[in-house]
């Protein structure tokens, strides 16, 4: 049973998460393939749900169309029913506010009529854009206990990673008495996980003070921490911002690790499998006398005639006899022609390889792609949604090809290291 | 055309003694197959994709699995302004007092509710087999020939002949179809050589009367009564022949060969091409995350669902959602069902397994030959079969067998209940 009760959620679901490059081209972060049938948003949403919430609203800004196709009714997530509900709350323009939204504090004011007729006394703001499994629920107990006017979720993370994230300072007590946002010279390791409660009084009070106080990390929790209540709420188990193509790769490989690292199944994380037709709808995977699979995730509707190493499938993806596929994430419905062979790399829905052509081959992983040199760096390729890949071209480390790239676009045999077809 | 003018009745209401075990707690129609549907989504699907959309099922043997496999009818798109999917369970009112006594009783009982929609034609079914169809071009033949009735029907062997409605076809249309000259229900030497599919179009007016007729019969069934008694009376019966696919489950070996036929580069039935839907919500499999097939595995010609967890062998196999194969083990020629968990070091071949079943480490099933009819292990729903059982070639466990009545090894061909 749940202890407390009904806090309303935000999800913030607008970032454009540009890092995530040709996989957000179409499409919002929170909305990309993850776990073969899963989205990103899926597991803060099925969290919210485990949780016993039931109220939420998804503030959208970037290419929101996937998300809200996905997100539909919300009956997978059982937001359905009297009381229930999950809105997409979309940027609008009014009286005085025209702008796009400036920061995720900007996002929740622009938002405010929505927290004002909810009715609720802890309001919970998420990000729509993480890996991992938690129990809100008891982040409200705690919030409750301490009498915090705001409570951040937050873990301990490498002293390397820190200047990625607000970074607090806490006392015996775990009241944060210090807060430094993406140091540059940290003093601490315990990340913030972008995971806030808030009083609602206290927020509805807080965003009507100044409206140049656009972000929760640079300009709210700061003030709060000198003047109000702010206790860190520690987490220990599995988070991971997949907004990095590599922190992305690594987090789907996790799927396969023998210890559960991620465990879609045991996490109970929920999706909607009837989006936008029947994505996820299809009849159990077909594996061929010829088929070879080993530590991989095979989502239904794959039909696999040649080898799948180390790989993480999306419903419908074909791989024909003698075609490799290894250490890659396909996502729907891509085609893998006779022996092609993939390696380590990232490919959008519905691409296709051509017969005898290569992906990811060479030994220069170094050799960062020239446009997007803090994109790819350790040697994944991008393959975007729609291309075709021609037979026998082959496809070095690092490089991007364009969505919808077709035969035409391949002015020789042989992409290099680093290079891209855009 | 807003108004559906067909209305289906799909005949989903028996057990199949010799589907054994497997019906002990569900329909025939409710069996699953194919790794994740069940028999059932074969009607409902072709059904919704003929743009058939107003539909009854007649269901009388332990309905609950179907009723719970239905739900609101929106897998198959069956719910909106004209379209439905209703399930009508026997009754008692101030006249009837009885079961259904047969299927053609089990409509008579509902004319009611076949009056009410006030349908141009009447498209009778069974719900236990496997096939595709547009039942538009049956519709479009039958309002063609003006006939009263027209059944579907396959061409078989005489030899087989005995356990169906046999019709002799004339050549009126061809390949497409003819007049019904001679029916005969299961009999040794038909003249036919066309076995009626139980896929029927009726005249509504005649479906009326001759259900009414049929009352005072002491039998009541399409094949045994309904069709001879229209041929009798010289109705305009004609034959809508049809060379697909058409997969048998009424007994064990029919339903395992209709399960082979999804195997192979060219499977004789292909599920995503066939546009079958099932109720993603029974049984919760829309909840399984993808497969996970781990280092040591080898997987080879094999349907596997969502949820399955495989560290052993599996060949020539089907696993529905939710099977975990333990290492070492290797699964053969088998199908089984959902939530199975088969540890380590097992040796499965021909086996037929039905839900929640465990099985320890070390167990073998299917693998002692002898002297029996069947080769098919059946091993009923809710066992844990304990460790280095060894369970011979055609073995049947009753569901939910007592711990006490497992015994180390099972003779080929035996029953435990």
């Amino acid at each position: 049973m749940r202890s407390s009760e009904d806090a309303l959620v935000l999800l913030l679901a607008g970032g454009v998460g540009s890092r995530l490059n040709l996989l957000v081209e179409t499409r919002a972060k929170p909305a990309v393939t993850f776990g073969g049938i899963y989205r990103i948003i899926d597991f803060s949403l099925s969290n919210v749900m485990n949780s016993g919430l039931t109220r939420v609203g998804v503030l959208t800004q970037y290419k929101p169309l996937s998300l809200m196709s996905h997100i539909s009714t919300g009956e997978a997530w059982d937001f359905t029913g009297r009381s229930r509900g999950v809105k997409i709350l979309p940027p609008r323009t009014g009286f005085k506010d025209s702008d796009w939204y400036k920061g995720t504090a900007d996002a929740v004011r622009r938002n405010i009529d929505f927290v004002a007729a909810n009715e609720s006394e802890e309001v919970i703001i998420l990000s729509g854009d993480h890996i991992y499994h938690m129990d809100f629920d008891a982040m409200l107990a705690f919030h409750r206990a301490k009498k915090a006017d705001v409570t951040v979720g937050m873990m301990v993370v490498p002293m390397d990673q820190i200047h990625q994230f607000g970074a607090g300072i806490t006392n015996d007590d775990g009241r944060i008495v210090d807060w430094e946002e993406k140091p540059e010279v940290p003093k601490t390791n315990l990340a913030s996980m972008g995971i806030y409660v808030f009083n609602r009084r206290y927020l509805l009070a807080t965003l009507a003070r100044s409206r140049d106080e656009i972000d929760f990390g640079m300009h709210i929790l700061p003030w709060a921490i000198d003047n109000d209540n702010v206790f860190a709420y520690p987490f220990y188990g599995y988070w991971r911002d997949v907004g990095t193509i590599q922190a992305y790769w690594e987090a789907n490989m996790d799927l396969l690790s023998r210890d559960g690292m991620i465990s879609p199944q045991k996490w109970q994380i929920r999706t909607n499998v009837e989006a936008a037709g029947r994505q996820a709808d299809r009849p159990a995977a077909h594996y061929s006398g010829t088929a070879e699979v080993r530590n991989s995730l095979i989502s239904a509707g794959c039909v696999i005639k040649g080898t799948v190493l180390n790989s993480v499938l999306s419903p419908g993806v074909v791989v024909e006899t003698g075609a490799v596929v290894k250490d890659s994430i396909l996502f729907r419905d891509c085609v893998v022609e006779k022996n092609a062979r993939l390696d380590l790399m990232i490919s959008d829905k519905l691409t296709r390889f051509g017969e005898n052509s290569v992906v990811g081959t060479g030994d220069h992983h170094d050799i960062a792609n020239r446009l997007y040199p803090k994109h790819l760096y350790t040697g994944i390729t991008l393959v975007g949604e729609f291309a075709r890949i021609p037979p026998d071209i082959r496809i070095g480390r690092n490089c991007i090809v364009k969505c919808k790239a077709v035969a035409e676009d391949f002015t020789s045999a042989f992409l290099q290291d680093g290079e891209s077809l855009s | 055309m807003l108004r559906p003018t067909t209305l289906a009745m799909i005949l989903a209401g028996g057990r199949a003694d010799e589907l054994n075990v497997l019906t002990y707690y569900r329909p025939k129609a409710a069996v699953p197959y194919g790794g994740f549907v069940r028999v059932i989504d074969f009607a409902l699907s072709n059904l919704m994709n003929s743009g058939i959309e107003q539909i009854a099922i007649l269901s009388q043997y332990r309905s609950y699995s179907l009723i719970n496999h239905i739900g609101t009818g929106a897998a198959w798109d069956m719910i909106g302004r004209y379209r439905g999917v209703s399930i009508l369970p026997p009754f008692i009112d101030s006249e009837q007092q009885d079961w259904y006594r047969g299927s053609a009783d089990a409509v008579h009982k509902n004319l009611d509710f076949v009056q009410y929609h006030n349908p141009e034609e009447v498209l009778i079914l069974s719900g236990d087999h496997i096939y595709r169809m547009d039942y538009r071009e049956v519709i479009a033949y039958h309002h063609e020939k003006n006939a009263d009735l027209t059944v579907v029907c396959k061409r078989v062997a005489r030899k087989r002949a005995s356990r169906f409605g046999m019709a002799h076809i004339d050549d009126e249309d061809g390949s497409r179809g003819g007049r019904v000259v001679t029916y005969q229900e299961k009999c040794e030497n038909p003249e036919g050589e066309w076995s009626s599919l139980t896929v029927l179009c009726f005249k509504p007016d005649i479906l009326y009367q001759v259900l009414a007729e049929n009352q005072d019969d002491d039998s009541y069934e399409f094949g045994h009564d309904i069709i001879p008694r229209l041929m009798a009376q010289g109705r305009r019966i004609y034959g809508y022949k049809f060379d697909g696919y058409w997969g048998y489950t009424r007994t064990i070996g029919e339903y395992w060969n209709a399960n082979m036929d999804l195997l192979g580069d060219e499977p004789q039935v292909d599920l995503e091409r066939w546009g079958i839907r099932t109720n993603l919500d029974h049984r919760g499999i829309r909840d399984y995350q993808p497969a996970l097939i781990g280092k040591q595995a080898e997987v080879s010609n094999s349907l596997i669902y969502n949820g399955c967890t495989v560290e052993g062998t599996v060949r020539n196999s089907i696993l529905f959602p939710g099977v975990c194969v333990g290492a070492g083990s290797v699964i053969e020629n088998s199908v089984v069902f959902f939530s199975n968990t088969i540890g380590e070091n097992c040796r499965f071949d021909k086996v037929i397994s039905d839900v929640n079943t465990v099985y320890e480490d070390n167990v073998e099933v299917g693998l002692e030959p002898g002297d029996v009819q069947s080769v098919i292990s059946v091993v009923g729903w809710n066992n844990r079969v304990p460790a280095g059982t060894r369970l011979g070639q055609g073995i049947t466990v009753s569901p939910r067998l007592r711990r006490d009545r497992w015994v180390p090894i099972v003779e080929a061909g035996r029953v435990l209940r």
